[in-house]
């Protein structure tokens, strides 16, 4: 590490910068959780097309990859749930379905009130 | 002199908050690359300290990357870290068989994530 530098005019230049970041990047992050409140409503529906999953797997790996960086820790548990959920489960089921439209929903009230 | 590090991620919100924590709180000279080929051409251009590469990546994905970068003698002495959203263990043993110097894990801490590579690496 490169000892000249002060460590706490680092770190509060960081978290000024991730401020930053977060507005620049939300509406990224915003779009995937649309991801995941569609694919969850298709879900509930019984019309879930493979393709859906996949890209709702794919949006609930990158949340979970992302949300704790901001430190929205709780939005990286519920990401990675939604994850094994899209992965593990098959055909129709209206436990698992209620769940994810769940963890959609709060995934957007911890986003929006990141703001 | 600062540690030159070398990113390959396909997602740009965090290649660019890990560059932003390694030269803004470590004092590192950072370099990205937003693919598996991009990152190769690079890395050997660099000469990066380090390599910090995702897992997961459309098209030349992680692992391959590292192969890659191993079998080329232009790169193959530089150590990489594996960077993964993947925490179930048979990932990580099939992670670390391939040789990596570590395995990170997202989400990181853009407060400490200089320190861990750091550490890792011997660095001081």
């Amino acid at each position: 590490m490169d000892s000249s530098r002060e460590p706490e005019a680092g770190q509060a230049a960081l978290k000024e910068a991730l401020d930053r970041m977060w507005i620049k990047f939300l509406p990224q992050i915003k779009e995937r959780v649309a991801v995941l409140e569609a694919a969850a409503a298709a879900f509930a529906a019984n019309r879930l097309s493979a393709e859906e999953r996949a890209a709702a797997h794919g949006a609930a790996h990158k949340l979970a990859g992302t949300l704790g960086t901001f430190g929205l820790d709780e939005g990286t548990i519920l990401a990675r749930e939604a994850e094994v959920l899209y992965a593990d489960t098959c055909g129709h089921d209206p436990v698992s379905a209620a769940r994810l439209i769940e963890i959609a929903s709060r995934l957007r009230t911890i986003i929006e009130s990141r703001m | 002199m600062a540690r030159r590090i070398l990113i390959i991620d396909d997602e740009d919100d965090i290649r660019e908050v890990a560059a932003l924590s390694l030269e803004t709180v470590a004092g590192w000279e950072v370099e990205t690359a937003s693919s598996g080929a991009l990152g190769l051409a690079r890395a050997i251009e660099y000469q990066p300290d380090a390599v910090l590469l995702d897992v997961m990546m459309p098209g030349m994905d992680g692992p391959t990357t590292f192969r890659e970068l191993r079998k080329n003698p232009a790169t193959s002495h530089i150590p990489v870290l594996l960077l993964t959203a993947k925490v179930q263990s048979s990932d990580q043993r099939r992670f670390a068989d391939l040789g990596v110097e570590a395995i990170l894990f997202k989400p990181f801490d853009p407060l400490t994530l200089g320190t861990q590579i750091a550490d890792v690496l011997g660095w001081e």
